[in-house]
């Protein structure tokens, strides 16, 4: 296994395991304003380019208590932790929010926010989620500009083209820097834990992006790649996992079953770094782009999209990257990921794609006994494998 | 044109005590009886959608906003999702389309109306496959409630719920990505701004002609599906209709601000369909104008909804289809008289003045943005108010609707509102809107009685403070 400079990697784990401490550290040295915003589709650019610090809220490891009497108990992980968080005072370091999703759970916890810490203003321009209709790109290009003026109201700069097209570079170039990560991983020249990945790109959603583009060059820098893939274990895909991050245990755990996590989807992996900004042209049609863009690349259940499917898209990346079995890992009450799963299991289904479901918990792990599901599964690929090894 | 009120309905919701009903306890529900004319017409609709096929009928299937006053000027038959599953649960009949759904992958968590009718959807395709005639297998029918004829096309048109949009996504999947299809989209009338309000401000001023000018688009959309011109002095025609329907209701509605009430939300339940999916023609302006006449009939004769009226509550949430029964007798068991709630009161058509029949499609736009759960929260606060004002409303009956978070959503907030600006009480109970799974009648029953003794002891404070 390879091993990341830990040096160079503590600062992003700190970041990552406590996003509201790197943010206050950040507001007292740089006297600037923080703003959160929610996922999965806010162009975390056009905040950059106010010189504001765009953060990307997220799921606290906190136990849920005050939130308990603010959203009910079949809400997301993710919706329920931002109720709590606003209750309990962890979203205090935020200046404004800011939020563009569709989501009918996420709205409710917005909701909460904006009863709860009233004095945080929170601007909602609700980006078309229905991708290919004729009017879905202007209607995008529209609000794009409408969240300009909410930006602009919110930090008191305005956002200027040029100023844009900058911010649009230096988060391409922390995508791509991300992205080679990703494909060292799939050509099986890095291994490194699943949990690890997810601190990259955790922090990338948290930190301020120059300087977590110069931490990640410097791990690069300093990394010695394997020549090839190890033979013996289990190659996975990991999908789902909208919003928020899977535990990091829930990761191990896999890794412990003598699998190898090749490629995944998960918004805190490849969904998020897929898809850069186009640099050229009018940088505020190219966040509409951006936004459009993603959803062809790496298919989003959150989206409705006629001509692009999440299951044709896993289909055709498992056969980039080797994965012998897909892992979809969904979080409880994620009614997107409920409605589209059937979907992706019929069609893993019918080309023979083993294929496992785990659902995750804000509140924790059975972790027995999902090792012993995996173990299963493992044990249901090896065999597989076998029999395609026998003659026929 | 007067109503026969009196004739014999066939597959009326179920409107009997549950087996959780006491039996011993006597039924203090007095409802409309104009309203199972309602049932008929409701019968009569859905037997006419099952054989839209056999007359050669194009049919579409839509969810979400009534758009059918266009589908009826494009001369379609018309399948509404929600009310598709709600009509399943109502008669207790949900259970082979859920199970349907669960064989193929939904999760129970997943709204029920949408498992419900995606389930609908996997039979209708089965049957399509195996007929080739668009209706499930004449066996399976009696059961299995699943007699939908499938659809040629797809609308969604769906406001406030994300799920809504997904949903029909996914039917168009199990359908195999064969149908077209069309999607309105409906933005959230969030509301955050100084200006903002129920009805008022620039977003609400801007956001309708934005929707206005996808219905045209869904209009061309239609045309190509039927290769016929769009008949637009019929869809003026029909929302001519639903206007006075409309306002024949919304004065109904406005007599049960009388103590007692001669009209419960129960009553307003059952009036659902024929305002939300009928057919728009004089049929249903004579149903509203039955209801209106029974209640003014009552207040002259001083007749209640509910014996002994001691408390007015206001229901929260969407409704409990397998429970309709059995909360109207339930709570008037506890001399409560459901008046008002926001699925009943804050929907359907219930803008009446918007609807100008020489554009049509504005007002359509405009209804469809004010559906109850398409409001932010500062909105959703000014209509509760507003209510409560109107019915003199004494608690508030909160649905914890398991799978339907876009209900849901405000509620804790609401009540806080409701107590702390008109010190009015509530409680919360759980249930579903069609899963009868989720329903827990000791939350009820515990919070009703909790609700009605705080009640009790407010009314005595007052007393003694006068």
């Amino acid at each position: 296994m390879n091993t990341l400079d830990p040096t160079t990697f503590a600062p992003l784990e700190r970041a990552a395991q406590d996003p509201v401490a790197y943010a206050t550290e950040w507001k007292e040295r740089t006297g600037g304003l923080v703003i959160g915003s929610f996922p999965m589709n806010f162009p975390s650019e056009l905040v950059h380019a106010t010189g504001a610090l765009p953060v990307i809220v997220q799921e606290s490891r906190t136990t849920i208590t005050e939130g308990r009497s603010l959203l009910p108990e079949f809400y997301c992980s993710y919706t329920r932790s931002l109720a709590d968080q606003a209750a309990t005072g962890e979203l205090e370091v935020f200046d404004a929010f800011v939020l563009v999703d569709h989501c009918v759970q996420l709205l409710g916890a917005a909701d909460v926010i904006q009863r709860v810490i009233p004095d945080k203003p929170l601007h909602f321009t609700q980006f078309i989620s229905s991708m290919d209709d004729a009017w879905s790109r202007g209607a995008v290009e529209e609000k794009v500009q409408a969240m300009r003026a909410e930006v602009e109201e919110s930090t008191g700069v305005t956002v200027t083209d040029e100023s844009l097209t900058a911010s649009i570079r230096v988060f391409n170039e922390n995508r791509r820097l991300l992205r080679e990560f990703f494909d060292l991983r799939r050509t099986g020249r890095l291994h490194i834990p699943a949990s690890a990945l997810q601190v990259l790109v955790k922090s990338s959603m948290v930190m301020d992006i120059t300087e977590h583009t110069a931490l990640l060059q410097q791990l690069l820098d300093r990394l010695d790649t394997l020549s090839s893939a190890p033979e013996h274990l289990v190659r996975l895909h990991l999908s789902g996992h909208f919003c928020a991050p899977p535990r990091p245990e829930l990761l191990n755990l896999l890794e412990e079953c003598d699998v190898v996590i090749v490629n995944d989807d998960l918004y805190h992996g490849s969904r998020y770094i897929s898809t850069d900004v186009p640099k050229d042209g009018d940088p505020f049609a190219a966040l509409a782009s951006w936004y459009l863009d993603r959803n062809v690349n790496v298919p989003c259940a959150t989206r409705v999209q006629l001509d692009v499917d999440w299951q044709s898209y896993l289909v055709d990346t498992l056969a980039d990257s080797g994965a012998e079995g897909v892992v979809t890992l969904q979080a409880k009450f994620c009614e997107p990921l409920m409605l589209y799963y059937p979907e992706l299991r019929r069609t893993l289904g019918e080309r023979d794609i083993p294929e496992l479901l785990i659902e995750t918990e804000h509140e924790g792990l059975a972790a027995e006994s999902i090792r012993t599901t995996i173990e299963t599964f493992v044990e249901r690929i090896r065999r597989q494998r076998s029999k395609q090894l026998l003659p026929a | 044109m007067s109503l026969d009120t009196n004739q014999s309905t066939k597959q009326s919701l179920d409107l009997s005590p549950t087996r959780l009903v006491t039996p011993e306890a006597p039924d203090k529900s007095n409802r409309l009886s104009s309203t199972r004319m309602g049932g008929k017409m409701v019968a009569d609709y859905w037997d006419n959608i099952f054989t839209a096929r056999e007359r050669g009928q194009s049919v579409v299937w839509y969810n979400g906003s009534a758009l059918n006053p266009i589908f009826q000027a494009a001369g379609l038959a018309w399948c509404h999702g929600e009310a598709f599953s709600a009509r399943l649960a109502a008669m207790h009949m949900e259970e082979p389309a859920q199970a349907a759904g669960a064989e193929y992958g939904y999760n129970a968590e997943l709204c029920s109306y949408s498992r419900t009718h995606l389930g609908c959807a996997v039979l209708t395709q089965k049957g399509t496959l195996e007929k080739q005639d668009g209706i499930v297998g004449m066996a399976d029918q009696e059961e299995l409630a699943a007699k939908l004829p499938s659809p040629d096309f797809f609308v969604n048109a769906y406001a406030g719920c994300s799920t809504g949009q997904q949903w029909d996504a996914m039917t168009y999947r199990v359908f195999g990505k064969e149908l077209p299809m069309m999607n309105v989209s409906l933005p959230m009338i969030f509301g955050t701004k100084p200006d903002a309000g129920y009805l008022r401000g620039k977003e609400w001023e801007t956001t309708p002609l934005y929707v206005e000018k996808q219905l045209h688009k869904l209009i061309e959309f239609i045309e190509d599906q039927t290769k016929r011109p769009f008949d637009w002095d019929a869809l003026s025609e029909n929302m001519s209709y639903i206007k006075r329907a409309s306002e024949l209701r919304i004065e109904a509605m406005q007599l049960c601000a009388a103590a007692p009430t001669p009209a419960t939300y129960w009553d307003w339940v059952a009036s659902i369909a024929p305002i939300n999916f009928l057919p728009a023609n004089q049929m249903l302006v004579d149903y509203f104008q039955a209801v209106k006449d029974e209640i003014e009939q009552r207040i002259r004769e001083k007749v209640s909804a509910v014996q002994n009226e001691r408390y007015r509550v206001y229901f929260d949430g969407i409704m409990n289809w397998n429970k309709l029964g059995y909360l109207t007798r339930k709570f008037a068991e506890h001399d409560v008289a459901v008046v008002a709630g926001r699925y009943t009161h804050d929907s359907f058509w219930q803008e009446p003045d918007l609807i100008d029949v020489d554009r049509p499609l504005l007002g359509m736009a405009q209804h469809y943005l004010i559906c109850p759960i398409n409001h932010g929260m500062k909105i959703m606060e000014e209509l509760l108010l507003k209510r409560c004002d109107e019915y003199g409303i004494d608690g508030i009956a909160f649905h914890s609707t398991r799978t339907c978070r876009a209900m849901t959503n405000p509620q804790q907030m609401l009540a806080r509102t409701a107590e702390r600006e008109r010190g009015i009480k509530s409680f919360s109970f759980e249930g579903d809107v069609a899963d009868a799974a989720f329903y827990k009648d000791e939350t009820l029953e515990s919070g009703l009685v909790a609700m009605l003794e705080s009640i009790d002891q407010q009314r005595a404070k007052t007393a003694q403070l006068v």
